[in-house]
């Protein structure tokens, strides 16, 4: 037989269960979990503010690349991150199992009796008329009464109280468990993404049509639905002072074949369901729509979804004009528009007169200013603005319903016309079949929580003994929380056997037996 | 009526109230005269009640209720703070000698208000428009005030427990060394140990002298904590059931989430150290004050530094 000094596969795996089996190994791996999170809160994170882990990896190169490398950037979905959560998983499943076969043990077995009463830290001993069966009987009568319970033979009594709190505190655990479970899978199979949807047009649920802003769960096998949404109109409210009251969208959702199946309203705190997605209200913009035609020939005509240019510090976002581009492949060479939009044209001519921004709640007589690039488009998205490897041969401004013509060299007459402004709405789209698991799991932490916390299990013994003229009752007992509380309860019990009062325990005792 | 008027005088009031009984609630621990305690007792009591009417008039003036942003969470934190140490440790753990510090904390955090995000009275943005915000925020600013409170005592709890284990020290190098076992180990459950207060002999120790005994104070900050748990776990589940609504998603990994999910952690980790054998005392207690800071970050720092869609620090 060969010892060897290197552990074996077997002993090194067993080694590790041991480990995850320990209620303290899951602890420290919630901790470290936490720890994650932490870092996840002090640096910006790719799926929340791209351009601020940009600007972090411009301004600390040494620091910003190792960052990266470590997944930093994307704590949440690194990993080691799903490692951690996975260790986690498995660490509370394998010290739960045990637990709670040892708490059904516990549960179905009688209380144990004593033999030696007079060791516990609260003792008493007393004399009463009654015979010992009797005492006996009697204070098996007034546990049960208090919902002890009781294990009565003959002369003594076992009696326990306070099971509630391993239970709950099992319960908790499980439930922390499930709610883990709910989250993993919830997340692992769904999506979020985010659509932007121009009044009277509809976006139908499908990978395409969330222009690059989804983010799918790992497990996510891309089942989309295929449902339509038609935003019938949408409002947005505002005090005096600026401050929006509400935004609401009126929807009406359409099935797979593009067949109406009723009306929604989605607001602010209010999201609508529909085949198995929520769709929650999240944001708004302008939607001009302006028709192009160059040399007699109607390249474009479908409103724009224009995005707010960001506000300097001090400046109110709703004084701000809005950008969007018209990109034109198909004449030679590529032209391109950029617009700006003002909402409000007296915000415009305020902002010329005396440099003052006006914040801009509503549509009056909206104005588009634009310049007209030509040359090589290099990205045809709409939603960037990109006038690179294009020059700029002049531009012009347009009211609404008004018209505007401009030469372009060589390929002709553009015609802009700016028809109407509409507005548009974005949507946030989820799937995530977690949901009530998650939900059911957190009323359970809940549930399981607070006896877990406030309970505290107590044993109470009682052995009656023949003696001349009566009985010679002793009692005894511990609690193992709450052991202030338990002394008022222990003379209770005393006095409600027929003792009158306890024997106090000797301060030795206490500091053996507590 | 101007209501926004009385809220701010009423604000500034509370603040030099609360000052007076923390200057007065410092004086009876050094000079331990009943008639001081019972003047600090008034002044505190005043305090608070302007602090209350400071928080409704509040609430009058904006026509909501008075919890909508920063500067009001604060106000009300302040009050449950005070009110908390009234009731839970003056009444129920019949513990005086900590409320000056629990006003100290109130005054803080209050000027912190006047001078980081102090706003007008005004309507809610329409996330915070549902009535989420009262359940959420309530159960967050009621946890956050008895882990405060639990903070303050475990802090006061350290302290105390050192200068006691000096004075152990010196006494035992005085007493001969009990003839089996040594006489009281270093790592012993705190209620083991002696109550310089309650028993007669035991040497008054120099410093700390003044704050109650160590055993008490780590009664007191482990049941305040345990009562705050189930309300700070509450509160989060408020909080992920208001984000699915609002935000469409109930966990997002938002700072305040974030740090919410740390200070309830930190403290979970607490409570098993409190059941663990060789973590009770000390070390359980290191681990709620580390929790504590964490609450503290959970509460400022989030608003004030780190963009988040918590930030409604400026209304």
């Amino acid at each position: 037989m060969t010892t060897s000094a290197a552990p074996t596969l077997r002993q090194s795996v067993a080694l590790v269960w041991r480990t995850l089996r320990s209620m303290r190994t899951a602890l420290i791996l919630l901790l470290i979990l936490a720890a994650a999170a932490v870092i996840g809160s002090l640096l910006p994170q790719i799926p929340n503010s791209p351009e601020r882990v940009g600007q972090y990896l411009d301004d600390h190169e040494f620091w910003g690349t190792m960052f990266f490398r470590a997944g930093f950037f994307d704590v949440y979905g690194s990993w080691w991150f799903v490692l951690i959560t996975a260790l986690l998983f498995v660490s509370l499943g394998a010290c739960l199992f045990p637990r709670t076969r040892a708490m059904i043990r516990a549960v179905r077995q009688r209380p144990i009796h004593a033999r030696e009463l007079d060791g516990f830290r609260h003792h008493a001993e007393f004399r009463v008329d009654s015979g010992p069966d009797e005492v006996a009987v009697i204070a098996a009568r007034y546990l049960r009464r208090k919902r002890f319970r009781v294990s009565h033979e003959g002369l003594g009594v076992a009696a326990e109280k306070g099971v509630l709190r391993e239970v709950g505190s099992l319960l908790f655990h499980w439930a922390f468990f499930l709610l883990l479970l709910g989250v993993i899978v919830g997340k692992g199979t769904g999506f979020t993404g985010r659509a932007v949807v121009t009044e009277g047009e509809t976006f139908v649920d499908a990978l395409p049509n969330y222009a690059g802003q989804i983010r799918t769960g790992r497990y996510f096998g891309g089942d989309f639905t295929g449902a339509g949404l038609q935003l019938l109109d949408f409002d947005d409210s505002y005090r005096p002072n600026g401050q929006p009251i509400d935004f609401v969208s009126r929807v009406r959702f359409l099935d797979r074949e593009g067949r109406p199946t009723g009306t929604e309203v989605i607001r602010v705190n209010h999201p609508a369901d529909v085949e198995g997605l929520r769709v929650f209200q999240e944001g708004f913009g302008w939607s001009p729509v302006v028709e192009v035609s160059l040399a007699g020939q109607r390249l474009w005509s479908t409103a724009i979804e224009m995005a707010r240019d960001d506000a300097p510090e001090g400046v109110p976002a709703t004084a701000m004009p809005w950008r969007g581009a018209i990109k034109l492949t198909a004449p030679q060479p590529d032209v391109m528009i950029t617009l700006e939009l003002w909402p409000d044209f007296r915000a415009f001519a305020n902002f010329q007169l005396t440099g003052e921004p006006t914040s801009m709640l509503g549509q009056f007589d909206p104005y588009i200013r634009y310049s007209v690039y030509t040359g090589e488009i290099v990205d045809p998205a709409l939603s960037t603005i990109d006038t690179t490897g294009l020059r700029r041969i002049g531009g012009s401004d347009l009211h609404a319903a008004g018209t505007s013509t401009f030469d372009v060299p060589g390929a002709g007459e553009l015609r802009l016309s700016f028809l109407e402004l509409r507005q548009y709405s974005v949507f946030l789209i989820s799937r995530d079949v977690g949901i009530p698991v998650v939900l059911a799991a957190a009323i359970l932490v809940l549930v399981g929580l607070i006896p877990s916390l406030y309970v505290s299990r107590r044993k109470v013994w009682i052995r009656a003994e023949a003696a001349p003229g009566g009985a010679l009752v002793k009692i005894g007992g511990f609690a193992l929380q709450r052991k202030d509380a338990f002394e008022e309860e222990f003379d209770r019990i005393v006095r409600g056997i027929g003792g009158r009062e306890a024997v106090e325990a000797q301060p030795e005792e206490r500091v053996r037996t507590s | 009526m101007n209501w926004a008027r009385i809220s701010s005088t009423f604000f500034d009031v509370t603040i030099w109230l609360y000052l007076g009984a923390m200057v007065l609630s410092f004086a009876y621990l050094a000079a331990r005269r009943d008639r001081l305690w019972v003047l600090a007792r008034v002044v505190t009591i005043a305090g608070a009640a302007a602090n209350l009417v400071s928080i409704v008039a509040r609430g009058m003036a904006a026509d909501r209720v008075p919890w909508g942003n920063m500067f009001e969470y604060s106000t009300v934190l302040a009050f449950l703070v005070v009110v908390g140490t009234l009731v839970i440790v003056e009444g129920v753990a019949k513990i005086k000698t900590l409320t000056g510090f629990s006003l100290m904390f109130s005054v803080l955090t209050l000027a912190v208000a006047a001078m980081f995000f102090p706003v007008e009275p005004s309507p809610l943005q329409p996330a915070l428009n549902s009535y989420w915000i009262k359940i959420h925020v309530v159960a967050a600013i009621t946890g956050s005030s008895l882990f405060a409170i639990g903070g303050i005592a475990t802090i006061l709890f350290l302290l105390k427990d050192r200068s006691e284990r000096r004075a152990l020290a010196v006494g035992r190098e005085r007493v001969p060394a009990p003839i089996m076992g040594g006489a009281v180990e270093v790592d012993a459950p705190h209620d083991l140990l002696p109550d310089p207060e309650g028993a007669g002999g035991a040497p008054e120790p120099r410093r700390g002298g003044v704050l109650p005994s160590a055993a008490a104070l780590d009664r007191v900050a482990y049941r305040v904590i345990a009562f705050a748990f189930p309300i700070w776990t509450f509160a989060v589940i408020a909080g992920a059931i208001w984000a699915q609504e609002a935000w469409g998603r109930y966990w997002g990994w938002d700072p305040k989430e974030t740090w919410s999910f740390v200070t309830w952690t930190i403290f979970a980790g607490y409570l098993h150290a409190r059941s663990t054998a060789g973590w009770k005392g000390r070390r359980a207690a290191i681990i709620a004050v580390i929790g504590f800071i964490s609450l503290l970050i959970t509460y400022y720092a989030v608003n004030l530094w780190i963009v988040g869609l918590h930030s409604y620090a400026r209304g």
